[in-house]
């Protein structure tokens, strides 16, 4: 089974530069390439800012490319961070730094963590007022580092998002959690208004995260899995 | 130091056997019984201000300077002695040509049938009993006053005499010098004591035992492997400026911090050496004081050293005005006044734990090496948020999700593993991952494991609460979950229930409980668990 479905899926940075070629344009910062389709440039670009809803698995997604490609990641604000799907995501947990709890002011500490961190996922404990905003944005441009938004965030380049989804191996009493497929839609700003939707395995009955629009056969051999559409 | 290899120095050695080198291997590097024995350094260094910690339990000083004024080696070694004793420790004290020998003569000194010992296998009983009644100053008197009666010229001193050093060594065996592979060797050589193996020419030692061979020749010989390394006194190698008039911003401070710390860390390269911890000290004007030690491990950049001045300054200036903060591990009371109180006078910087510099070391945790940049960045949030704020995940193993990862506070060491007995809950060790955990959840792992377990409610189709009794049975399927009080979804598929009995054998944190995996009608998937009728979801794996 892990042959199938691991193609897709990517183990290393190495294979990520040589599979794409984005290393070499250093205002990028490679993803899986599950991801691609579903980002501008299919990367993340240094200096935006990407939300997604909530913090789920696609926002660990698409924090493991940068991470696997050497980056430093802050998880800010997200006490409940998974390290172990992390690391199976592909993560190393040596380069991540925890902040679970932000304080009151924080922006400020966010600010601080850009500075030191190429990616920072963060989990804004409130609202932020329009300015605290765009400060945070210019940190983030000046820094040439990407700010992930687990939540929402106006001024965000990208928004990605899980449409539907429907978890394999399970039933009513038997079986367990396997594999999941799910529809991540992705709309954002300029060019990138119109939104596009993917099918990805998060994560796939191998553990990885893979792309799950061009295999529709695999999917009879796994039991409570209606294939629920197209993308 | 210098000039120590024209004549051998002689050398004392106070050995305290209550500390053992295997609590040191094991164990915290700067645990209770390591800081404990401070205050045997101190006791000694009345009598010598330069002494060596060879490590907790054994120090050393030269000589000749305290025993010219202390009138002779015999009434030196006596007064150490019941110094020590005094303290409630029991010692034994070795004074010989060379560091080496003074350590076996310590061993000598000891009371009770040790002859010579391997260094791995050291008395066996433990410093609790005695620490904690000569702790108090009388019973210490009682101690002091039975040595007096008893054994002190005998006992606890061994003086190898000045030259006697290599007819001391000669009958002792080979396997003292500590290389177990060695003297392996030597013995099936034929060659069983120090004797015989000083008589081995220097030349077919190099060829035929390389480096390490050389070394215990040297040993054997009477000589020393290396010239005794004084543990400075404070002054020395401490590097420390003064403000006046003084500094009313701990911006000038954490400026002057940088130029401190590059000249210590100068100073350090000079001598070969790293520090462990670098120990922080601001005075006020007003006298106000405040100490901290932050482990450095001869990583630090000068920034980073002058971040931690300034992370030392603002915890005590937040601390002085709300009281709430926690300031960074350590000890120092924060003033009342902060900063404001009279300005700081003087800022000194010394290194504490000096360690040969082996380099620089790659990162604790994995072979990332954690960058200034980063390091940074931490620091500065830690200085906002406190020590603790700021963590690196490990992976640790065990059954439930919140048991496989271990946050370390970040730049300090991973906690070690067996801990959970003696240790509060909330600070485990790392438990290994390279054991099975039978009945560990299956993969994959959730993206989301809840630091406390959220309160649930499932219920069945008519509404009931659904329980699980003893023997693993579901009084009925579960229909719909809702989480911490929203509103109630769904139950499109469920699987379980999986028993898990946890530290059965010891009451106090035995866990019983069965496991359930949940998907509600929004396509959500919950880790959930019963545990005396509680629902709890523990994960999710959005």
């Amino acid at each position: 089974m892990a042959g199938l479905f691991g193609d897709g899926a990517v183990r290393s940075a190495r294979e990520i530069g040589a599979d794409g070629g984005v290393l070499s344009d250093e205002d990028l910062f490679p993803v899986l390439p599950a991801l691609r389709d579903l980002l501008p440039h299919g990367a993340l670009q240094r200096g935006s800012v990407v939300s997604a809803s909530g913090w789920n698995l696609l926002c660990l997604a698409l924090a493991a490319g940068p991470v696997l490609a050497g980056a430093w990641c802050t998880i800010a604000g997200i006490p409940e961070f998974g390290v172990a799907a992390a690391a199976d995501a592909g993560v190393d947990p040596a380069r991540l730094l925890l902040v679970p709890d932000l304080g009151p002011n924080w922006p400020q500490v966010v600010a601080s963590l850009l500075d030191g961190c190429e990616l920072v996922v963060l989990r804004p404990p409130d609202r932020p007022a329009a300015h605290l905003r765009r400060k945070l944005e210019a940190a983030v441009r000046r820094y040439r580092a990407v700010l992930l938004v687990a939540g929402d965030w106006e001024g965000s380049q990208v928004r990605l998002r899980i449409a539907e989804q429907e978890w394999a191996g399970i039933g009513a009493g038997h079986g367990r959690l396997r594999a999941r497929l799910a529809q991540v839609v992705a709309d954002g700003r300029g060019g990138w208004s119109r939104s596009r939707g993917r099918w990805l395995w998060l994560p796939g009955p191998d553990g990885a995260i893979a792309s799950a629009d061009d295999d529709a056969a695999p999917m009879a051999g796994w039991p409570g899995l209606p294939r629920a559409g197209t993308g | 130091m210098t000039g120590a290899q024209d004549r051998q120095r002689r050398v004392v050695v106070v050995r305290c056997p209550a500390w053992r080198p295997s609590s040191q291997e094991t164990g915290q590097p700067d645990g209770p019984a390591a800081r404990a024995f401070e205050r045997v350094v101190s006791a000694v260094e009345e009598f010598c201000p330069r002494i060596e910690v060879l490590r907790p339990g054994i120090c050393a000083f030269g000589a000749r300077g305290p025993a010219r004024y202390f009138d002779g080696e015999p009434a030196l070694a006596r007064k150490v002695a019941e110094a020590v004793a005094g303290l409630g420790y029991e010692c034994g004290v070795g004074i010989a040509d060379g560091l080496f020998a003074a350590l076996l003569a310590s061993r000598d000194g000891l009371p009770g049938p040790r002859q010579a010992p391997s260094a791995g296998a050291w008395p066996p009983e433990r410093p609790g009993t005695q620490r904690l009644d000569t702790g108090r100053p009388d019973t210490g008197r009682l101690d002091s006053g039975r040595s007096d009666t008893g054994r002190l010229d005998t006992g606890p001193v061994r003086i190898v005499p000045p030259g006697g050093t290599p007819a001391y060594l000669a009958t002792r065996s080979v396997t003292v010098l500590g290389e177990p592979e060695l003297a392996d060797l030597l013995v099936r050589l034929g060659i069983r004591t120090l004797g015989e193996f000083a008589a081995v020419p220097v030349s077919q030692v190099g060829n035929r035992f390389g480096e390490q061979g050389l070394l215990a020749h040297r040993l054997s010989r009477g000589l020393d492997p290396r010239p005794l390394v004084a543990r400075p006194p404070a002054a020395d190698l401490s590097v420390r400026a003064e403000f006046d008039p003084p500094a009313e911003q701990s911006e000038r401070a954490v400026f002057a911090a940088k130029a401190l710390a590059g000249r210590m860390h100068a100073l350090l390269a000079a001598s070969g050496l790293a520090c462990v911890r670098v120990q922080v000290q601001v005075v006020c004007h007003d006298g106000t004081e405040i100490t901290r030690l932050w482990r450095h491990d001869g990583l630090l950049s000068e920034f980073a050293v002058a971040e931690r001045v300034r992370w030392q300054l603002d915890g005590w200036e937040s601390g002085a005005g709300s009281a709430g903060t926690p300031g960074p591990g350590g000890s120092g009371g924060p003033g009342e006044d902060g900063i404001q109180g009279g300005g700081i006078s003087l800022l000194r910087l010394s290194p504490d734990q000096l360690v040969r510099d082996q380099g620089r070391q790659l990162g604790l945790w994995g072979d990332a090496v954690v960058s200034d940049r980063v390091a940074r960045a931490a620091v500065r949030v830690q200085a906002m948020l406190g020590h603790d704020a700021v963590r690196q995940p490990m992976l640790a193993g065990g059954r439930g999700p919140a048991d496989q990862a271990v946050l370390v506070p970040f730049g300090d060491l991973p906690p070690t593993w067996p801990a959970p007995d003696g240790q509060p809950p909330g600070q485990p060790g790392v438990r290994p991952l390279d054991r099975p955990w039978p009945g560990r959840i299956p993969p994959p792992a959730p993206a989301a494991v809840y630091p406390v377990p959220r309160p649930a409610r499932v219920i069945d189709g008519s509404g009931a609460p659904v329980t699980v009794t003893g023997r693993g049975h579901v009084s009925a399927e579960p229909a719909r979950l809702s989480v911490a009080g929203a509103l109630p979804l769904a139950i499109t598929a469920w699987t379980g229930p999986w028993p898990v009995t946890e530290r059965w054998w010891d009451p106090a944190h035995a866990c019983r409980k069965a496991r359930f995996q949940l998907v509600t009608a929004d396509g959500g998937a919950w880790l959930a668990f019963v545990k005396d009728g509680q629902w709890l979801i523990e994960a999710s794996y959005d």
